[in-house]
């Protein structure tokens, strides 16, 4: 299913009931992420980024208000209709990468890759090879570095084809360099297939040009 | 990949304990209705020729012959209410009375040049407890043929090692016997006629010379005194003549029976009591040890809670994610079937070469049908724990 909408109706933390802190543009709004556009979602620690992005991927609901896709809202979605979402519509890279140690690098993309069937063995030693980690393709992912699973995590995150890439900050363990590379491999396979790009980040921002800068919440 | 992350945390020696308590119970009760199968097909081959675990059963029940009787102060007859109180017993499938001829009958018979008469006696029971080829089983008043005459296998037995062979005569097969015409002749009531009759069959349950009940009934009304008695013996079919409430009955009402086939089927009922009490342990033992696979298989999904989530968060389906478990769960209970069903194998070779005659394959099929029945109900909860455990994770 192509997803050209994810609105978002007064949604707001199940945690933040009750605070009386400012909400930002995310929380208690009525917006929406349109397919194309590129997103940065801005905020400290604590704001609900995480939880942003868990919610827009079907991956926990505790929260009030509505989230939809095209107009339907995702509480109702089936079990295998999220499958198809998470293959086909929506990539997500995790703040916490979910990188399985005891499979090598290549191994922790192909996972990905096997399931979509969306980039081919070369393109992706050529992802391996830009982000500087070619080296460490066949290297079991417990034994990488906490910035060199992230570039591996990235990499997985482009071997799926979609609407929308939510990216929970991407960058947060990337020097400048690789933080470019990876902005271009973002920017380049998003834009080839007219997906939306939301990330989130708490300072390290990836590199790419925004449409949208949104708060997610102000100070106290 | 999937199954190599999976596979992890499977902890051998639970799955081999599992697999251990799961063999000893499979192997318990294939081994219990293997045996149970192979000793009731002989009882039942014993009993007539009847198939079926428990065969239903003929018994001819009457009243014991005492001095009273001797001197015709007690009647040997059973009267309606004491035959009504028989239907009514839950045991008694049908009960049938054995209605005797009012006449005069001899039978003469020209064997090979030797001429042979004797007085005989008649009996007809309803047709549905006649154990032979019924096919000929008629009598039609208005066209009055051959009639059909059934005698005890005994008879025969008695005459070809018995009779025959102390006077020198010829023994008989039962084909010979059925191809010799008998003459009939019934006589009383000022009337005295002959019939061609023909001996159609050998019964191992009846224990009388029995007639059609169309033609008793029709020479009863002619040749017969029209004094017609209370049925001295009557035929139950039982379900099941090892109930001990049948013996109980009987013994209560005062009444005889065959002994033979209350303790055929009491031997055929312990044999059940015992198949289900070890059925019933090997059973609690396959239970028991579901419940050690049931538990081996959460904890090895609850290990791998993390792994699972991650795969599904990658848009792998739980049905996709569960075939490692699913694979894992039917191999080794497809192992344990096998080897119990050799187990089962090995031990049904104690005893039967101790049965007589040849076993049939239903003893065997109904053990390992008994032990697939059991495996896949062990098998398809399992699966159903494992989908329900991913879907509640997903």
């Amino acid at each position: 299913m192509t997803i050209n909408e994810i609105r978002l109706h007064g949604v707001l933390p199940d945690v933040f009931v009750g605070d009386s802190r400012d909400k930002g543009d995310i929380w208690l709004a009525d917006m929406a992420f349109r397919r194309g556009k590129f997103y940065l979602v801005e905020a400290e620690s604590g704001a609900g980024k995480s939880s942003l992005c868990s919610f827009i991927y079907g991956n926990r609901s505790d929260y009030q208000g509505k989230i939809s896709f095209d107009g339907r809202d995702i509480r109702s979605l089936s079990v295998s209709e999220w499958c198809a979402v998470r293959s086909r519509s929506i990539a997500l890279l995790p703040q916490e990468m979910r990188i399985f140690p005891e499979l090598t690098a290549r191994e922790n993309v192909e996972i990905k890759n096997n399931l979509t069937g969306c980039c081919s063995r070369a393109r992706i030693e050529e992802m391996f090879g830009l982000l500087g980690i070619a080296d460490r393709i066949d290297t079991p992912a417990g034994r990488l570095s906490v910035g060199q699973q992230q570039r591996v995590a990235i990499i997985r995150t482009l071997c799926q084809p979609a609407d929308f890439i939510v990216l929970d900050e991407p960058v947060s363990h990337l020097d400048e360099r690789n933080n470019a590379v990876a902005a271009r491999l973002i920017e380049e396979h998003a834009r080839a297939l007219g997906a939306a790009v939301i990330s989130t980040s708490v300072g390290n921002h990836l590199a790419v040009q925004y449409d949208s800068v949104l708060k997610l919440s102000a100070k106290s | 990949m999937i199954r190599r992350l999976l596979r992890k945390n499977i902890s051998i020696a639970q799955i081999a304990g599992y697999a251990l308590a799961n063999l000893l119970g499979l192997a318990i009760v294939m081994t219990a209705v293997r045996f149970y199968a192979d000793v009731s097909e002989t009882i039942s081959a014993d009993a007539g020729g009847n198939s079926g675990l428990i065969p239903a059963d003929y018994l001819v029940v009457s009243k014991p012959v005492s001095l009273l009787n001797t001197i015709g102060a007690r009647s040997s007859g059973f009267s309606d209410e004491e035959i009504a109180g028989l239907r009514s017993q839950p045991w008694a499938a049908a009960v049938g009375a054995f209605e005797a001829a009012d006449f005069n009958v001899s039978a003469s018979i020209d064997f090979q040049g030797r001429g042979m008469h004797t007085f005989l006696f008649l009996e007809a029971i309803p047709d549905e407890f006649i154990d032979v080829d019924s096919r000929n089983w008629s009598f039609n008043p208005d066209a009055p043929g051959e009639v059909p005459i059934i005698i005890p296998k005994d008879y025969l037995a008695l005459y070809n090692f018995g009779f025959a062979a102390g006077r020198g005569l010829p023994q008989l097969s039962e084909s010979t016997i059925s191809s010799v015409p008998l003459m009939l002749t019934a006589s009383g009531a000022g009337r005295s006629d002959s019939f061609r009759a023909r001996i159609v069959g050998f019964s191992s349950r009846l224990n009388t010379i029995a007639v059609p009940s169309d033609f008793i009934a029709w020479a009863n009304a002619r040749y017969g005194s029209g004094a017609a008695g209370k049925p001295s013996r009557l035929i139950l079919k039982v379900d099941n003549p090892g109930d001990p409430a049948i013996a109980s009955y009987l013994r209560q009402c005062g009444y005889e029976t065959a002994s033979d086939r209350l303790d055929r089927g009491r031997a055929g009922y312990l044999l059940t009591v015992f198949t289900v009490v070890v059925c019933s342990v090997g059973a609690v033992i396959c239970l028991l040890s579901f419940f050690i696979l049931m538990l081996a298989v959460t904890l090895l999904m609850q290990k791998s809670r993390t792994t699972l989530h991650w795969l599904m968060l990658l848009g792998y389906a739980p049905a996709k994610v569960a075939r490692s478990y699913y694979r894992l769960v039917g191999v080794v209970n497809g192992g344990v079937f096998v080897v119990a069903a050799l187990c089962m194998a090995g031990a049904s070779s104690l005893w039967t070469g101790a049965l007589p005659g040849k076993a049939g394959a239903w003893p065997v099929l109904a053990s390992l049908g008994a032990g697939l029945c059991l495996t896949a109900i062990i098998t398809l909860v399992n699966f159903y724990v494992i989908r329900r455990y991913l879907h509640r994770l997903f």
